[in-house]
């Protein structure tokens, strides 16, 4: 049912880019790359989080130091696609320093239904000391899921918590990525959809 | 060796676990061998997590700090009721034209550019990942089931889920 409602949510996203003279939200880049221009062989991370409903990427950046408290900005730089337009990332936040949960967000175009949008790559990623120090690298596939999967849900969670409406849609994007520690990480292929606006919002 | 080693750990995968009814019913696993398109198997991954499938990856990449990066090939062989072409609604996703062809006699998708392909044979979803259109159409001709009834370049078995029934149990 859950599922059936989701695929309801991407008929209706299918919907709107019927005409392509419109501006509207671009799902068909489902991965963030190293640099421009973005190639299937600089892929970084799968996208697993859209912000909808006035999801600016300010406020999207906002919302996610208020509900789920991630406030450190380190990170390196990653790159999305929109409507064939590969750019920098608007901004990033994590968790922390160490082992940390970690999204990047870049804001897209606003859409007749979804209004303002920002896509997001978000993870679990270990600080990886040992046996070789290489750095941060996204958990591994494991009981709860891979690092990718983890913080998506993370972020559903202290959204949800916080009053906001979320979706799934899925998005298949499910292409493993190798980490500095040697192992692999993959997207479940399922993507959330968070409204930033909330009924109570003026 | 690889392989081997992966004929041995997951020859016939199970279905079961929490997600799946209690009828276990395993599913033929396909990949491009010990080689293909001038990339050796480099890993057999089993997840069985939030999603449930075998990937075999081909080729290596460097990965950097905070900087992972995407093997050359990648092929996933999911149970066509976790993962079928059904999930795509019938010609779009999310926005995203589809390319719908038949590939060694059983229905696929291309997507993201002609980087990623799947198609359904008997209860299995194949997905494969590359880096180029033109790679991906080898690697689709080259797959062949891992028990031997499938050969590089033959037909692939229709796929067991009926299109009218939608997904079938697993």
């Amino acid at each position: 049912m859950h599922r059936l409602a989701l695929l309801v949510v991407a008929a209706a996203s299918v919907a709107l880019v019927g005409t392509p003279a419109l501006a509207h939200f671009d799902a068909a880049a489902r991965y963030t790359h190293k640099a421009c221009p973005a190639s299937a062989g600089n892929r970084i991370d799968p996208i697993n989080v859209v912000f909808t409903t006035w999801g600016t990427w300010r406020r999207a950046e906002s919302q996610v130091e208020a509900h789920a408290g991630w406030t450190a900005v380190s990170g390196s730089a990653q790159h999305f696609v929109d409507h064939g337009g590969c750019a920098q990332m608007h901004t990033q936040r994590a968790s922390g320093q160490g082992s940390r949960f970690h999204a990047r967000l870049r804001g897209q175009h606003a859409d007749p239904t979804l209004g303002w949008t920002a896509t997001a790559v978000a993870h679990h990623e270990d600080l990886v000391l040992f046996p070789v120090p290489c750095g941060h690298a996204v958990d591994a596939n494991g009981p709860s899921g891979s690092g990718f999967d983890q913080a998506r849900d993370e972020l559903e969670r202290r959204f949800t918590s916080a009053g906001h409406v979320s979706s799934r849609v899925w998005w298949g994007n499910t292409q493993s990525f190798k980490q500095c520690d040697g192992d692999y990480a993959a997207s479940d292929g399922w993507t959330v959809f968070i409204q930033l606006h909330q009924a109570g919002d003026s | 060796m690889l392989l081997a080693l992966a004929l041995a750990l997951v020859g016939s995968v199970s279905a079961g676990g929490e997600r799946s009814s209690a009828v276990s019913q395993s599913f033929p696993l396909y990949n491009a061998g010990e080689h293909v398109d001038g990339f050796p198997l480099a890993a057999v991954l089993r997840r069985e997590d939030t999603a449930n499938y075998v990937s075999f990856i081909y080729g290596d990449c460097v990965a950097e700090d905070d900087a992972g990066c995407a093997p050359p090939v990648e092929i996933q062989v999911w149970l066509s009721c976790h993962r079928n072409l059904g999930l795509y609604g019938g010609g779009a996703v999310a926005g995203a034209p589809l390319e719908q062809i038949v590939a060694r006699g059983v229905p696929a998708l291309i997507f993201d550019g002609g980087t990623r392909l799947e198609l359904e044979t008997g209860r299995a979803t194949v997905v494969v990942f590359a880096g180029t259109r033109a790679r991906l159409i080898r690697i689709v001709a080259a797959l062949r089931a891992l028990d031997g009834t499938v050969l590089p370049e033959h037909p692939l078995a229709q796929p067991a889920r009926g299109r009218e029934r939608g997904a079938m149990n697993c």
